[in-house]
């Protein structure tokens, strides 16, 4: 029984992933798919493993699963043993999905924005650039008042969930996009929090913090 | 008022709490970008957000704690000068002491962090400023030119409590104080202080958030409608590639600055500690591990001593004294004569001794009061979590120097006492072992030390390249039978150095006065650039790079292997 990553190398969305499974050291294959410029997500065979032809595909066995936010509460619920990463408790079930839905939000924002910098796709530069902002803002508020609290993460338990790895890779690869964060001083601070969690890993465009300890 | 690029007014850039432990904070005054970062002494650093490498942001680097690492290429910048401590395209260098990244004046007061484009003005505060413990609000950036912010915030006053302007963009509304920074042209935040922490904190910095944010909706918007400035142009400076690929060749003729002793203590038994220190309270200029300075002694002598301190470490230097030393009176004037306020002229520190941060093992062998140096480098390693042993040889322990700070270390520090020559040997090959790939050894000690251990690890398969020695002697046998013509570029002169005789001797006879210090070649005082013909180095202070450079020698030993060479004298 062999996990295969359907993956694309600069994916963010594929990165949650790998990033997931790093940390919760689960084995993994990977099949690399060229998504860019091979288009190989729209391919036939891929089209058959996810129909809305997008990345990242996950196959655990017969099991062939889609969509990274859901893919990351699969991966949580059925490996991570401690139960932190996606916690039962049904307030916080419901906060962690309200945020794996602004993670999707920002990656129609923030990585369309770097799409259409970095790999010429037509997308609205602008529209994606304001949109991602509209978004850092209100997260960066959230992480403000939540660092004033005492609260280190995106929700309220004491400890990361799946929630921070959804938003975090779009939220650091901003910059490919032309989206600064120097006005987020609460959201830089959370990735280097994130950076820090045992485990992590990088992706190109994606540094570690240094250490946190004298 | 339109902005100013040279605008000398002190702002605020950021909440004191915007800087916690290990963070590098990305920050914006006037059109230049800053990395903003707190060292572990406390100290706040407000850097142009460029590395002088590749012009990389900063504030994407690591804070190491003392030092800042940028991301790309890992030049490292030390903590109070920014001046570029290591360069890992030359590991073996240390850095050409003139690359130092621009700094900003930077102030931490009333729960805020201040700076300015220039030292023009002096940090004043505000009215009263001095009467409260300010408690920071949520700052509130804005899209809108700091004017139209500034006039923003002066119609949230009631009517019948008119709004106080206060020098520097602010205004007062009732006990908050509002601060506008112009980040750049169109570019502002919004940065207020309460005198007092309130009762109930989150709901108080919930109420100003809304209200900042309201006024944000309304000065964003009504900045749409109108044509936006041009944002301000800055202008860079650049490192040139020369200066950043070419290794520290300190030319000291005679460059001192006096230091006051801030502290003499007895180390430990035979030695002295001194802390040397900026008369003003500035920060002395940068140095890496392993540096040393020269010390001019109140009876003319110089002498050098290396520096013990650790990165970013610049409020003071730290030397180690051996009270009884045979080296013709040098110490013993320091020991017996200088005391604590007294003044002494010293170098700028120079580098012989450079710590590569590329090896995967980093041993450290000291013997006596060797320990110096290889103090420092402990302490560099230390803070990059890099990983190393510390040996430290000894007659007895209470002869050990520098004892608590060595006790304060993470890595290994063994100390191994009144040890037989035989049985230091034996540990030496036993720490060293056989080479590895990217292991490297430093030895500090005794000539005989340094043999002793250099022999070891040649049998033990080490490469010279990975030994690494500071000599404060020249054991090597001088070759001093050519003869040749030196020819003095800036004294236009051309003298005649027959067999027998030094370039310094020769010099001094003509009426030359040129400094030097040990006179055999290792202290590096005679340091005199070349502009033509080749040299024939004898010394034991250059290294291979430098020696190969041809652009410098030592006076006091070395000659000519061409028939003349011109000096830059
Ligand atoms: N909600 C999906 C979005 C995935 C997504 O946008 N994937 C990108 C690659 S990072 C993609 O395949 N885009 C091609 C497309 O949407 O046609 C997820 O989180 O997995
Ligand atoms: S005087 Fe010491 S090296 Fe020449």
């Amino acid at each position: 029984m062999i996990i295969t990553l359907y993956d694309f190398e600069l994916s963010g969305n594929c990165y949650k992933l790998r990033l997931l499974m790093n940390i919760l050291n689960v084995p993994y294959a990977i099949h690399p798919v060229d998504f860019f410029p091979g288009r190989e997500h729209k391919a036939d065979w891929f089209l058959r493993l996810n129909p809305f032809g997008q990345l990242p595909v996950l196959k655990d066995d017969d099991l062939v699963l889609s969509d990274s936010g859901a893919i990351l509460v699969y991966l949580a619920k059925k490996f991570d043993t401690s139960g932190q990463w996606f916690p039962d408790d049904p307030a916080v079930t419901a906060e962690i999905l309200r945020w794996h839905a602004v993670a999707d939000d920002i990656t129609a924002t923030s990585s369309a924005a770097r799409l259409a910098l970095g790999y010429s796709y037509p997308f609205d530069i602008e529209k994606s650039q304001m949109g991602a902002h509209r978004i850092f803002r209100i997260l960066d508020e959230h992480l403000w008042f939540g660092e004033k609290s005492g609260r280190d993460w995106l929700c309220a338990p004491a400890h990361p969930t799946t929630a921070d790895i959804a938003c975090f890779p779009y939220v650091m690869l901003s910059e490919e996009g032309g989206i600064g964060r120097q006005d987020y001083p609460a959201l830089r601070r959370w990735t280097d929090r994130v950076r820090r969690v045992p485990g992590f890993t990088v992706m190109s465009g994606i540094f570690p913090a240094g250490p946190a300890k004298s | 008022m339109p902005l100013s690029l040279s605008d000398p007014t002190w702002y605020p850039i950021a909440s004191s709490e915007d800087l916690p432990f290990r963070h590098v904070y990305h920050g914006q005054l006037l059109g230049r970008e800053l990395a903003v970062w707190r060292a572990d002494d406390g100290n706040v650093n407000a850097w142009e957000n460029r590395c002088l490498h590749r012009g990389v942001r900063l504030s994407i680097g690591i804070n190491e704690g003392q030092e800042l690492k940028c991301q790309y290429h890992g030049w490292r910048y030390a903590n109070r000068s920014a001046g570029c401590t290591y360069i890992p395209a030359h590991p073996a260098d240390a850095p050409a002491r003139r690359i130092e990244n621009r700094k900003y004046p930077v102030r931490e007061a009333f729960g805020l962090i201040w700076s300015a484009a220039n030292d023009d003005q002096p940090f004043a505060p505000f009215p009263g400023a001095e009467d409260h413990d300010w408690f920071a609000l949520r700052p509130v950036p804005v899209n809108a030119t700091p004017e139209d912010v500034l006039a923003g915030l002066s119609r949230l006053a009631p009517d019948d409590q008119p709004v106080e302007f206060i020098p520097g963009r602010a205004v007062t509304l009732g006990s908050a104080h509002f601060f506008v920074q112009p980040v750049d042209a169109a570019r502002s935040v919004i940065r207020g202080i309460l005198p007092e922490k309130p009762a109930d904190e989150i709901a108080t910095l919930r109420y100003y958030n809304e209200q900042l944010t309201k006024l944000r909706d309304s000065l964003e918007r009504a900045a749409a409608k109108k044509p936006a400035p041009e944002p301000l142009q800055p202008v860079f400076e650049k490192v040139s590639v020369e200066l950043s690929t070419m290794p520290d060749i300190a030319v000291p003729r005679g460059n001192t600055f006096p230091v006051v002793v801030k502290r003499k203590w007895q180390s430990a038994d035979g030695v002295i500690g001194f802390e040397l220190a900026d008369r003003d309270g500035k920060h002395l200029p940068t140095f890496q591990p392993g540096a040393h300075i020269d010390v001019h002694l109140p009876n003319g002598l110089v002498r050098q001593y290396s520096l013990t301190n650790g990165p970013g470490d610049l409020m003071s230097y730290t030397i180690g004294v051996k009270a009884e030393s045979a080296s013709k009176g040098g110490s013993k004037v320091l020991v017996e004569t200088v005391r604590e306020g007294d003044v002494l002229a010293i170098s700028e520190p120079r580098n012989n001794f450079p710590l590569r941060r590329d090896a995967t093992r980093t041993v450290l062998i000291a013997a006596g009061i060797g320990i110096t140096p290889l103090l420092s480098m402990a302490r560099f390693l230390d803070k990059s979590s890099l990983n190393y042993e510390l040996h430290y040889f000894a007659r007895a322990s209470e002869t050990m120097a520098f004892s608590s700070e060595l006790d304060v270390l993470h890595g290994r520090a063994d100390r191994h006492i009144g040890l037989t020559r035989e049985a230091i040997k034996a540990k030496v090959a036993e720490v060293l072992g056989q080479y590895q790939f990217a292991n490297h050894v430093y030895i500090c000690g005794p000539g005989a030390m340094l043999e002793m251990v250099q022999e070891t690890a040649t049998a033990l398969g080490w490469p010279d390249e990975a030994v690494h020695f500071e000599y404060f002697q020249n054991d090597k046998t001088i070759d001093a039978s050519s003869a040749f013509d030196v020819e003095l570029a800036r004294s236009a002169m051309t003298l005649h150095v027959p067999a027998g005789r030094t370039i310094l001797e020769t010099m001094r006879e003509a009426g030359l006065t040129v400094p030097s210090s040990c006179e055999q070649g290792a202290c590096g005082t005679c340091l005199t650039g070349v502009i033509e013909g080749e040299v024939d180095h004898q010394d034991v202070y250059l290294n291979k790079t430098e020696k190969a450079s041809n652009t410098c020698m030592m006076t006091c030993v070395s000659r000519a292997k061409s028939g003349r060479l011109v000096l830059d004298i």
